[in-house]
């Protein structure tokens, strides 16, 4: 797909100079649960995602099946995603997954990510996402219902932003 | 189709709440007038009992010891209470004791009063609302035709600007400085000073998400971490550098 491959290179390209971090212990929610087809283009495994345990694995692809070895014909319609290869970043190693669904980005995990031990807490720095959905972004602000801001920021904006979405009646 | 949605604004501490209504048949306007009226007189009263900036407000008193505590409105106490819960659960990061000028319950009232309002408006007509206390948003239900509710983060850097938009069950606050130093202290210096230009806090309850949020602006990546471990709130920050954090869970909008 062309459009997957230029959002895994905005990944990979974005994600390069950014810093993740982990804790020590491990303490990892699962990835959000994702009701696609998991196909990955990188041999290398995270622990934190076993194979087996790839959420959204189509029920004709047996679960012992690693999704490096899912053929991309099996890959059915509708949503899907790819996880891009393992980069190299600042702390250590991480892999990205993109999920489109009708054309569009919906959501970006991080599946794999190593820091050596480096790490210093279980969040993501996500900086690269706003890049990759300023599409989602503006199809989604002319959708929303109230915004959110620091009083610094908001005074005015938020309100007239409240005001002219009430008189769009939302 | 307007009359299944009625906003309202009100302008009561020292700020601009507005309220907004959703049905799926026409709202009675008497119902709602009164409903707001009701809105605007606790708001009031919130303000007129939890003010640091009206001299004859119970927390004004309390602060220059002329009551005790029992002499004092009950919701005081409760309010006291809550803060240092929240003063726990934000590692001290959230403290109210902490401000040169003295007990200041700001981060935490603004918040709680939302909540308030929110629930005037629960046994009613109304299948969605939603509470915005100058940028801190407290809500109920869903749209009528069954969406849930999305709400947009402004860019610190660019207030005429969204930064992302959220999906928001409950509450969602947002706190942070424009500039390094200006009205958030740092309670483990007593300095003026924030870490993050913006710091967001979602989940059930507007008062501890507030307080959160309160918290992460100034305490940064080591509250990041702790609200983690926090069973229903999830929390994201933008960095005076423009760097985005955000916890696993926070409900960002997808299309």
């Amino acid at each position: 797909m062309p459009r997957s491959a230029y959002v895994l290179t905005g990944t990979a390209l974005g994600l390069l100079g950014i810093a993740f971090f982990r804790t020590t212990p491990v303490t990892l929610s699962p990835p959000p649960s994702v009701t696609t087809t998991s196909s990955s283009s990188t041999s290398t495994t995270s622990p934190r995602t076993p194979p087996t345990t790839v959420p959204g694995t189509p029920p004709t692809v047996p679960p012992t099946i690693p999704p490096t070895t899912v053929p991309p014909t099996t890959v059915p319609a509708g949503p899907r995603s790819a996880t891009g290869q393992l980069t190299d970043y600042s702390w250590g190693t991480l892999s990205v997954k993109v999920t489109l669904a009708g054309g569009r980005i919906t959501s970006v995990t991080v599946p794999s990510l190593n820091d050596y031990g480096n790490g210093r807490s279980q969040y993501i720095d996500d900086y690269s996402i706003p890049i990759l959905e300023q599409e989602a972004l503006r199809a989604q602000s002319a959708n929303i219902a109230s915004v959110s801001g620091a009083s610094y920021t908001s005074a005015g904006f938020i309100q007239s932003l409240q005001e002219a979405l009430s008189a769009l009646g939302r | 189709m307007i009359d299944t949605h009625l906003h309202a604004r009100i302008e009561v501490m020292g700020t601009t709440i507005t309220v907004d209504g959703y049905a799926t048949q026409p709202i009675d306007a008497r119902w709602w007038d009164q409903r707001m009226a009701s809105v605007a007189a606790d708001l009031q009263w919130v303000d007129e009992t939890f003010s640091t900036w009206k001299a004859d407000s119970a927390v004004s008193k309390w602060r220059r010891s002329e009551e005790s505590l029992d002499e004092l409105p009950h919701d005081l106490a409760t309010v006291f209470q809550r803060c240092q819960e929240l003063k726990a659960l934000s590692g001290g990061w959230f403290d109210p004791w902490a401000c040169p000028d003295g007990f200041d319950p700001s981060g935490f009232v603004k918040g709680w009063a939302a909540e308030r309002a929110l629930l005037i408006l629960r046994d009613g007509p109304l299948v969605g609302a939603i509470v915005n206390a100058a940028g801190d948003v407290a809500l109920f239900g869903e749209l009528p035709a069954g969406e849930k509710f999305r709400v947009g983060i402004v860019d610190p850097f660019d207030r005429g600007q969204l930064v992302r938009v959220v999906v928001v069950a409950h509450a969602l606050a947002t706190s942070g400085e424009g500039e390094r130093g200006q009205h958030l202290v740092n309670p483990f210096t007593g300095v003026y000073e924030a870490s993050m230009a913006s710091a967001s806090v979602a989940g059930p309850d507007l008062g501890i998400a507030d307080a959160l949020a309160t918290a992460l602006a100034v305490g940064g990546e080591e509250v990041l971490v702790l609200i983690n471990d926090i069973p229903e709130y999830e929390a994201f920050m933008i960095g005076f550098n423009g760097r985005h954090w955000a916890t696993a869970d926070f409900p960002f909008a997808t299309l």
